[in-house]
């Protein structure tokens, strides 16, 4: 992917007709950002904005053409989760609740101890509630979790209720003047039978009116990114989210449709299954991945 | 079809199987055109799929007649193994083949809970292993157990592991040589786009499977991965996960497959 894109700029440089070299270069960036997992339709979007400013904008001298194109590239890119800033992590206020959302196994519950530690670390008073009333041994992992970090866990074994448990469970955090709560919540994708499940989430979210719902989202996540991000967000808006799994070789073009579906941005990703392999988000970074090149953080810098 | 998580290469090959056939002919209607156009797309898809045959763990089982009969599922973290190995310790005991689990991931927090709660769910033997100690040695332990209580099929459940994660693979290697099982099973999330093709690689390369099952296939993913295994990998998809209980494991079927990849 890395040498194609090479190529489609190699021929864009030493190509006499201009308009050819553009459209050959859409075409390799429209591939790579499909193989990148990102949404077929953002693609088209993405790439039809950056061939307008392309035939608009004038390149300025011919040897800053690479370094201006990409990032014209990066620009575009960036405009969709916000800008090119990292992201504030910190707590808007306090005490902030936090309710941890997703598809299964997307990485929730390994997510909400990473974050507990973040905050620990921190300096801020921090809790668990474990609201995940369906997977077995959900809790006991939870537990396992806040017992490895020394963090306390609110739960009720046994009990079915996730809407209850989830309500208690940050009045009890209330209580004891805990600065962040955390949520973690039953996986789910909402389709088809599952549709009750989106249901229990908008519930909950009525219930518990989180500061913030993050999305945990697994780098690997196909074309079903978009959609899904979209259904979660009608059940309870998406103020963020989270991109686990970056450890392995998928690209996360997944969260790019999802960060369009809800509109929110990227604060974290996951590089590891350990509680200390979570990184503040780096568009720079991200958006280097997801074209394959490893150089976009200088070329942007310098432009 | 990338709309649906075909990979480029595949749509690529199937849209030059279709040139070819569009080519030169003249057609009167539109109608008999998007006929066309769908019997060989339909065409080039089969051809893809009946590549590699199906596979019937039960038959399979049956067939090779070894007790007991060991079977080891992997794949990346989350896709699903452990929940599907008790779906398929719920399908061996629907047909009456008995089977002890292995619980060989001792990394995870509450993996060896999550399994207990299925084994006495289902009312079969676990055996279980301590946090931190080696996954090796429970499958082995199991698979002795399986001999001296004259159990058809041991079942081992794998903590799950980046496919490019070096350590971890050989240590999944490691688990594989000592238990020398008779099916390896990839176990492959069915919402992940083109990373399951790079997974299915890795682990091909550096493991060997021969056979994948894919999860959540309930959460409406088209499950255009199908199409990129076999015909990159020439390997077959068992079965389909289609939900969170037991009896939501469902064979593999390419006509259901093409189906659900036209209908939009
Ligand atoms: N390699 C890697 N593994 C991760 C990361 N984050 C989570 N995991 C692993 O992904 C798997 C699933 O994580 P969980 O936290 O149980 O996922 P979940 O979303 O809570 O799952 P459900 O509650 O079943 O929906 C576990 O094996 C985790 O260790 C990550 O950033 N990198
Ligand atoms: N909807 C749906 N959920 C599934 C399916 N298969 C597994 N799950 C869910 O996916 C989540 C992760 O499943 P696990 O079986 O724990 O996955 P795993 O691969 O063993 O995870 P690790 O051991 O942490 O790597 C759980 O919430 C399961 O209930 C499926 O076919 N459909
Ligand atoms: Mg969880
Ligand atoms: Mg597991």
């Amino acid at each position: 992917m890395l040498d194609n894109l090479k190529d489609a700029v190699r021929k864009f440089l030493g190509s006499s007709s201009y308009d050819k070299a553009v459209n050959d270069f859409i075409k390799e960036l429209q591939i790579s950002l499909i193989k990148s997992d990102v949404n077929v339709k953002l693609v088209s979007n993405l790439t039809q904005k950056i061939k307008e400013r392309l035939e608009k904008e004038k390149p300025p001298t011919a040897i800053e053409r690479r370094e201006w194109f990409i990032s014209i590239v990066y620009d575009e890119l960036s405009k969709l989760f916000g800008g090119d800033v990292n992201p504030d992590v910190m707590p808007k206020k306090i005490p902030y609740v936090i309710m941890l959302v997703g598809v299964q196994g997307s990485g929730k519950t390994t997510t909400a101890g990473k974050l507990a530690y973040f905050y620990k670390k921190k300096g801020y008073k921090v809790g668990l509630v474990a609201a995940d009333v369906y997977r077995p041994a959900a809790y006991d992992q939870l537990v396992q979790i806040g017992e490895q970090i020394k963090v306390p866990v609110y739960g009720e074994p046994g009990n079915i209720d996730a809407v209850g448990i989830a309500k208690r469970g940050v009045e009890k955090f209330l209580n004891e003047k805990t600065d962040i709560i955390i949520v973690d919540t039953a996986g789910r994708h909402g389709y088809g039978e599952e549709a009750k499940l989106l249901e229990e989430m908008k519930n909950m979210y009525d219930e518990i009116k989180p500061d913030e719902v993050m999305l945990v989202i697994d780098a690997s996540i196909g074309q079903k990114a978009y959609d899904l991000a979209y259904r979660f967000h009608q059940a309870s808006p998406i103020g963020s989210i989270i991109i686990t799994k970056m450890d392995g070789t998928a690209k996360g073009g997944g969260a790019l449709s999802a960060v369009a579906a809800t509109g929110a941005i990227i604060k974290f990703i996951g590089t590891g299954e350990k509680i200390d392999e979570l990184e503040v988000f780096n568009p720079k970074r991200f958006v280097s991945r997801i074209l394959g090149m490893g150089d976009i953080e200088s070329i942007v810098e310098k432009i | 079809m990338l709309e649906s998580d075909v990979s480029y290469e595949v749509t690529e090959k199937i849209l030059d199987d279709l040139k070819n056939v569009l080519v030169g002919k003249k057609v009167q209607r539109s109608e008999d055109l998007e006929k066309l156009v769908i019997n060989s797309l339909k065409k080039s898809i089969e051809e893809i799929l009946t590549k590699n045959q199906r596979i019937d763990i039960i038959e399979e089982i049956r067939r090779k007649n070894k007790k007991p009969y060991v079977i080891v599922f992997f794949g990346v973290n989350g896709v699903g193994k452990t929940t599907t190995i008790a779906k398929v310790a719920y399908m061996l005991k629907k047909n009456k083949l008995s089977c002890i689990i292995s619980a060989s991931d001792t990394f995870r927090a509450a993996a060896q809970e999550q399994l207990s709660y299925h084994a006495s769910k289902l009312e079969i033997p676990l055996v279980k292993g301590k946090y931190g100690g080696d996954p090796a040695a429970v499958a082995f332990d199991a698979i002795n157990s399986a001999k001296s209580r004259n159990i058809d099929v041991v079942l081992i459940d794998t903590a799950g592991r980046m496919h490019i994660d070096q350590d971890l693979v050989a240590e999944l290697k490691r688990i594989v040589k000592i238990a020398k099982p008779d099916l390896r099973i990839l176990v492959l999330d069915s919402l992940a786009g083109n990373d399951a093709l790079e997974q299915a690689k890795y682990f091909e390369e550096n493991v060997g499977y021969d056979a994948v099952i894919l999860t959540k296939v309930d959460a409406d993913a088209k499950g255009g991965i199908i199409l990129s295994l076999a015909y990159e990998l020439n390997k077959p998809v068992a079965y389909l996960g289609i939900g969170q209980d037991y009896d939501s494991l469902i064979p593999f079927d390419a006509e259901w497959f093409i189906k659900r990849l036209f209908s939009s």
